[in-house]
């Protein structure tokens, strides 16, 4: 009886910890070489994606916390400015939780709608952070929107995934 | 009952209060930690470093299918191509023989030549070959990674080519690792010479694809197609290690098109001229000393 309740707790604790892998394995996904011609140049936002997602759907499964690891994770394996990412996927949360009401059992057109504006935010303030703490030159403003673009047109993809996984890996049996 | 809701309420407000202050914190560190990355660049390359060899088992795993399916993708390829590529080939031979003959000619000739002046030979460089197996994507930053580090005899400032030409430079190199800035990073300086007249330019990337030359003299005639080489100054590079070639020139922007393919990047050789010059690179070298 007693084993039962310790399976069940680190069962609960593994639960829990889904979000937050799984956005670890789709940065260090997002890294490895496709080798398809014109990739390279326009890399989506994946931690992005997975930050929004988890921030509708999954609020109490990923904290302030989480969304700040990872963004340094990123920064510090991508290379961009210390802190930088983490700003980004920080406030990308705080809007998402402070905008509840309006996320709430929205169709999901809404809340693709409610990621676009998101990723322009997030895309123009990481342009900006690269430019001002890095090297005090911004790389053209085209690719950072070219960005932003595939980031937004690839986010049905990358959330049908994350639903899935939440259906199958979150949910109690 | 009316207590319990009461009690429910308090705790509700309690959880956003430590909720905001957890965010509000959560900002001043980053802001925090954005100061120190500027101002102590040693501390946070080395916590790059370390953390980019604990994730490179990692890599070595997630990288392996798109590797193999790249490889096979290569292997149709040039299966199909397969009759034509031959008839090229034995064109090429027979003109390379030609070469042969004409090269083991200059060979002896320089050989007593530089017996007849006493040269020092220059000391042969010393090369490791390694597979990209992390690409950091491009808009923000264009760096890779590779699964060669000190243990094997990597260097922080060795030369990264492939059979094509340069590709950049190892920015830092950890025990199993290490990131290679390509020549296309917004932080990459290269000193180059352009053209048959030998004009000296630094190449300047912009996280694009295409690297641009600046400092062209104004009276230097720059024309599509034009080679681009190293020029060895600053010793950071050995000079005559082809780059790329002018893609297109509007009126001072002249674009390069350089000679290795991004998405074709599956290894490269990290070569040690034993050169010590460091461009654009602010921090002492954390790597072992050269």
């Amino acid at each position: 009886m007693h084993q039962t309740t310790v399976w069940q707790k680190l069962d609960q604790q593994a639960r829990r910890g889904v979000p937050v892998s799984i956005t670890i394995f789709l940065l260090l996904f997002s890294m490895v070489p496709m080798y398809v011609p014109g990739v390279p140049s326009l890399a989506p936002m994946y931690t992005l994606m997975a930050v929004y997602f988890w921030s509708v759907y999954r609020p109490d499964g990923f904290g302030y916390g989480a969304a700040f690891m990872i963004g340094i994770l990123e920064d510090l394996l991508v290379g961009t400015p210390l802190g930088s990412t983490a700003l980004a996927l920080l406030i990308c949360q705080w809007v998402v939780l402070n905008q509840k009401k309006f996320f709430k059992n929205r169709p999901f057109l809404e809340v693709w709608l409610g990621f676009a504006v998101i990723a322009v935010g997030t895309g123009i303030l990481r342009w900006l952070c690269a430019g001002l703490i890095g090297t005090g030159r911004f790389s053209p403003f085209g690719d950072t929107a070219g960005s932003v673009v595939l980031t937004v047109v690839i986010y049905p993809v990358i959330g049908w995934l994350l639903a899935w996984t939440q259906m199958k890996l979150m949910q109690q049996p | 009952m009316r207590q319990t809701t009461g009690q429910i309420t308090r705790l509700g407000s309690l959880k956003t209060l430590l909720q905001r202050f957890a965010f509000l914190s959560l900002i001043a560190l980053t802001f925090a930690l954005m100061l120190i990355g500027k101002a102590d660049t040693v501390f946070v390359e080395r916590t790059r470093i370390a953390i980019t060899d604990a994730v490179m088992p990692i890599f070595r795993i997630l990288s392996q299918p798109a590797n193999a399916i790249a490889v096979t993708i290569a292997n149709v390829r040039e299966l199909a191509a397969i009759r034509e590529q031959n008839a090229r080939l034995r064109d090429d031979n027979g003109r390379l023989l030609q070469w042969q003959s004409i090269a083991q000619r200059l060979e002896v000739e320089n050989r007593s030549l530089k017996a007849l002046l006493a040269l020092i030979p220059e000391p042969t460089a010393n090369f490791v070959s390694a597979r990209v197996v992390g690409d950091t994507g491009g808009t923000f930053a264009q760096s890779v990674l590779i699964t060669a580090g000190t243990g094997d005899g990597v260097g922080k400032g060795n030369v990264v080519m492939t059979g094509e030409g340069l590709v950049g430079r190892v920015m830092q190199a950890g025990t199993r690792s290490a990131r290679v800035l390509l020549i296309t990073d917004i932080n990459s300086r290269i000193p180059v010479v352009v053209g048959e007249a030998g004009n000296r330019a630094i190449l300047v990337g912009d996280n694009g694809l295409r690297p641009r030359l600046l400092y062209v003299g104004a009276k230097t005639v720059v024309v599509p197609g034009d080679k681009v080489t190293t020029s060895g100054d600053a010793e950071a590079f050995p000079p005559g290690l082809p780059v790329g070639r002018v893609a297109r020139v509007q009126d001072v922007i002249v674009e390069i098109e350089p000679y290795f393919s991004r998405d074709k990047l599956q290894h490269v050789r990290v070569v040690d001229y034993g050169l010590s010059g460091i461009l654009a690179t602010p921090s002492p070298p954390s790597g072992p000393k050269k």
